[in-house]
Formats: structure tokens, sequence, C-alpha cells
């Protein structure tokens, strides 16, 4: 969102609408934030791209970049869900429904959702790195998008069937006859009824067609090392393999200058690059 | 159209200029030269041979300045960004150029940072040339020069007695109207101190083909050879005129949200809350430091990151070279095969 007259470093004045675990160990925690102003809603779905971000702001804490996990169509709300890691993130696990917070964003540049259109879509994702193809899939979903796109892939591993987010919905998208689902768990469970192993390994015995396919791969950065291989054997070619990078951030706009991969910036040029951009940037992650 | 300032004259306009400027000079401040307000009685220290140790960027991106300020009940305000008209003056041309190059981060078409163009705006730059160069200095070799224009709206020569004034604005014009038309052959004074001074630096390094052999050699032993000896300090990018980088952190008790000075050479710029760091190294941060200034900025504005000031050279405490790592650089080899 270009900041017309506005600091970008401001906050767009925000308050928690629902907050929830969404991991049986409680170490993921879903916020779904309300706009005070209805104007800034305007301006932020204006915006808004499935794949962007956004910089949380507890004041007095600090700031934290989470992907968004929700789709516009969903209300006028937005929804990140948090690891509990470092000082923010755990300010944010205390916030309760009514608390005040900031958010800056829509940053970065999202999926290129335009650029798909017509191609079917395998969607792979890994931990909680899944909050953005949540949020993809979610759009992909809406019925005036849905017909845009074809055949839609999921593949969703987690380290436990606890870890799962999303778990609802992720359930009844198994009912869907519009997509296919996978779900895996790296150890077995007793009462698992899905795949057991991890995501590079699913994604081969998956076989995911690259036919007029684009692979969207999110996650640790052990599991993208060796899905985007795992995707190329299959034979989709690099432009069609994509995925969202993550880097320490601290402006979110391109200038504190350190979530560089060569001479882009994660937080503006990305965070979604294509295997074929990434081919051609120094490996610093 | 070139003019004279005469040398004597020279106090009486920078009063008249404190008048309608805060005015910024060269002036001495524990063994060092600093850019530093005028105020009655000023004495200017014009150190022809060396920069002010830390560079004018200081004025436009303080080490340390508020974002927002928190108000009661967890709000938050802007802090606003007016600033009253100033003049830095004396300021060489290596380090006017590179601001000209933090203009195109601060000041990208999408997200401009206010604080930054606001006090550009407000200020005028009158640089004066290095007719003596100083030894750690390289701009020659990296596009820049010792009486370079990049952004300055006036610059200096000194010819002993007197200094020709080039303008190169309409800001600068306004602030020399009083003085007398500089002759043909003082004009041609100056451009041969101007050529001298140029002709007097050596090449440093080539820097044809560096780029290349930076990227090319980015998984090379070099990298751990050139680092070896860095204390991991920062102070080659704490006083590095086209450094910006910055951290934001929240100073709770004092109410505000602060951006501080921040370096890649610091293990901690990178690392992130899961504990992986991708540049766990000196290794890695020096290639950060070394490629971005000699590779990214040639992808990003086509310019060299870097104006040759030689303060990283003049700093380093244990006496590490970027001319001498660059011309090692340049020795490696073009093409290596990727396991």
């Amino acid at each position: 969102m270009p900041n017309e007259g506005r600091s970008p470093y401001l906050p767009i004045p925000m308050h928690v609408l629902h907050a929830y675990y969404e991991s049986t160990d409680n170490s993921l925690k879903t916020l779904e934030l309300s706009f005070d102003d209805p104007q800034d809603a305007r301006e932020f779905f204006a915006a808004f791209n499935p794949g962007q971000f956004c910089l949380l702001s507890v004041i007095g804490k600090g700031e934290s970049a989470l992907g968004v996990a929700s789709a516009a169509w969903e209300g006028d709300f937005v929804r990140f869900t948090a690891q509990k890691l470092g000082s923010v993130t755990t300010a944010l696990h205390a916030l309760k429904p009514g608390d005040p917070i900031g958010m800056r964003g829509p940053l970065g540049n999202g999926f290129p959702l335009e650029e798909w259109k017509g191609k079917n879509l395998v969607i792979i994702g890994g931990g909680c790195a899944f909050s953005t193809l949540y949020a993809l899939t979610k759009h992909l979903h809406h019925p005036s998008n849905r017909g845009d796109y074809g055949k839609l892939t999921v593949i969703y591993g987690t380290r436990t069937s606890g870890l799962c987010m999303y778990k609802q919905d992720i359930a009844a998208w198994h009912q869907r006859d519009d997509m296919e689902v996978h779900q895996a768990i790296d150890v077995p469970e007793q009462d698992w009824l899905h795949h057991v192993g991890y995501v590079p390994d699913v994604v081969k015995e998956v076989r995911p067609s690259p036919v007029n396919s684009v692979a969207v791969v999110c996650g640790p950065p052990i599991m993208t090392k060796f899905t985007l291989p795992a995707l190329v054997e299959l034979g989709f070619p690099p432009e069609t393999i994509f995925t969202s990078l993550e880097k320490r951030m601290k402006c979110g706009i391109g200038k504190c200058g350190r979530c560089n991969l060569g001479p882009k910036y994660i937080c503006k040029d990305g965070p979604v690059f294509s295997l074929a951009e990434l081919n051609a940037l120094p490996a610093d992650l | 159209m070139n003019l004279i300032l005469k040398k004597d004259h020279l106090k009486h306009l920078l009063n008249a200029w404190r008048q309608d400027y805060e005015v910024y000079a060269p002036q001495s401040l524990q063994n060092f030269t600093h850019f530093l307000p005028l105020q009655d009685g000023f004495e200017l220290a014009f150190d022809k041979a060396h920069n002010t140790r830390i560079p004018p960027k200081a004025l436009f991106l303080p080490t340390s300045e508020a974002l927002l300020k928190f108000t009661r009940f967890g709000g938050y305000e802007e802090v606003p960004s007016e600033t009253a008209p100033r003049l830095i003056f004396g300021i060489h041309p290596c380090d006017a150029h590179a601001m000209t190059m933090l203009d195109t981060v601060f000041e990208q078409e999408r997200y401009t940072d206010p604080l930054w163009k606001a006090r550009r705006e407000a200020t005028v730059v009158v640089g004066l040339g290095c007719d003596e160069p100083c030894k750690t200095g390289f701009c020659t070799t990296v596009g820049s020069g010792p009486f370079n224009h990049a952004g300055l709206d006036a610059i200096l020569t000194d010819l002993g007695e007197i200094f020709l004034v080039e303008i190169l604005t309409d800001k600068g014009e306004y602030l020399f109207t009083q003085l007398e038309t500089a002759s043909e052959d003082q004009s041609m004074q100056a451009s041969e101190v101007q050529q001298a001074a140029k002709a007097s630096m050596p090449i440093a390094f080539e820097t044809e083909g560096l780029k290349q052999k930076l990227d090319q050699n980015f998984a090379s032993p070099y990298w751990e050879e050139v680092s070896r000896s860095c204390l991991g300090c920062g102070v080659c990018t704490f006083l590095c005129p086209t450094c910006f980088c910055f951290d934001i952190v929240d100073e709770a008790q004092r109410g505000e949200r602060v951006r501080n000075w921040d370096t890649c050479m610091f293990r901690t710029y990178s690392l992130e809350a899961s504990g992986h760091n991708p540049r766990p190294s000196r290794v890695e941060r020096t290639r950060q430091r070394l490629s971005h200034k000699y590779s990214y900025w040639l992808d990003q504005i086509n310019q060299i990151g870097c104006t040759g000031c030689g303060r990283c050279v003049r700093y380093c405490p244990v006496g590490l070279d970027i001319r001498a790592m660059l011309r090692k650089a340049h020795q490696l080899p073009s093409e290596v095969l990727h396991a």
C-alpha cells in the first residue's frame, strides 16, 4: 500500500476480534483483527493479495512479520497465526479479544494469481508456514474465483496432528469434490488416516502432474530445500514453482536492509519468488 | 557561471546564512572533525586531507531517532517530519554523492521515508572539493571524484586566497547572490587544480568485471581468507556514507519506537527468532558487506554502492583494507564449477 502522505512506519489501529489456540500444544495462536476505522479496512482490502504479510505491532514490545491467513471475502478482519518464539510473539499470545494492536500492511508482492489463471494449482505447505497457503486456498474457494483455476491439490504436513492448523476447515476440505487434500504427519499416530512421512516424500508419492500446473511451496527451510528438487524431478519447470521466503525483518518496506537476498529484498520484492528467480540469486538464506 | 568567495569573507557569509538557516560545517570535537551547527564564535576545522569521522548522512538519518511516540492507553502517534531550513557547508564530494544513492532507498516511489525526505528538501549542500585528496580515499576508482558534483548545490575549489564557487542548482544560486564573478583565468586555474587532484589519485583496484567475480565466487574460500582478521566491530559500516541499515526497537520507558543504525557485520542483525541465522559467521557477513556495495547496488541502480571516501580503510582497528580485498577478488577465477 503506497504511503501517500502517511508515515510508512505508522501502524493501522486495530483490535483483536478473536484469539484462540491453533495447536494442541498452545505454541500456535490465531488472532483475527478488526479495523478501528472502516476507511483503513477499505484501503487494506483494495490492496490485499493472498501471500502478502503484515507487521503486527504490540506497543512497547515491537513488531513481528506474519503472513495473512485470511481471504478478503471472509469479512472485514485479517487473520494471523503466530508461533510463540520471541518477545513480540509472546506478547501477541497474551492478547485477548478487545485488546488494541497495530498493523502495517499489506506488505510484499503476494502470489501472482493473474499469471496462474487457467492453471492447475499444487499447494504444498509445512508447519505454521501454511498460513498464507490457507489464505490462498480460501481465496480460490470463493465461487467467483474457483472457475478461474483448474485442478486444486493441497499437500499439508506437520510434525504431529496436534500441530495441524485450521483443523475444522481442512477436515471439511476432504469432503469437497473440487479439490484433493493430502495431509501428512512426520511420525505415526493412532487413528491417523492420512500420510505419514516428510512433505518431500509425500509429494513424490502423490506425484502431482506438471502439465499446465504451478506448484506453491511454503514451509520450514529444510522442507523447502528438499521439496523444490522433488518438484523439478516430477517435471515442473523452475518458472512454475513458487515459494514464499522469510528472513528477519524490521521495516517491511525495503529500507532497513536486513532481509536482502542479493539485490532483492524479501519484504519488498518478495516474499513470493519463483524457483527460476531464486536460481539467479545467491544462496544467502 | 563561477563566482569568487574571498576566504576572509567566509566567516561573514556563514554568519549571514545563519540568519536563514541552521548552518552545519566541520568543527573540531574530541580529536576529530564533525559537522556541527555553527554557534557564535565558531572555529571551522577544514581538514582537507580527511573527511569528518562520522559521515554527514547522520544529519539525514540520525544514529537514533523516534519513529513513533506512544500515547496513553496503548495508542501511538507519528513523529512530525518538518525540518527547519539547513545548510551544510564544506561537505566533500564523496559524502554528497553517497547521499544521492541513499535517496534511491529512502525516496522510492512506493514507500517514501518522510523523515529523510523532509530533511533532504530542507537542506542546501555546499561542497568543498578535495584539492589534496586523502590517502585512504579512492573516489576516482569507483565512479566518483574529488570534485564530483552529485548531490551538491554548489562546489568550492580552493585557490589560495579565494574559493572559486561553481553554482550547480537554483538552491545554490540563491546562496551566493552577492559575490563577484570569476575571471576566465580563475576558472581555468580551478579547472587545473581539479584535474591535478584527479590525476594524483591512483586507481586502487580494477572495477571492470569485479561484480561478476564476486557473484561467481559466492561460495569461494576467498571470503574466509579476507574475513579472518575481522573483529566484527562494524565500524566500517557505521562510518560508511552509503550504509543505511537500521534496526527498529521499542524503548518502552521512553515511550518511543526508535530506529537506530544497525550493521550487517553483527550476528544479531540477521538472527531469526527460530535460532536460524543465514549469516552465522563473519565470513558470510563480510561477503554481504562487500557484495552489497560491489554487486547488489549495481543490480539496483547500476552504480557501485561506494564513493571511495576511505573511512572503512582508515578506521578499521585491524587494518583491513577494502582496496586490497577487492584487488584480491579480481584475481579470483571467473567461472566456478558448482558441485
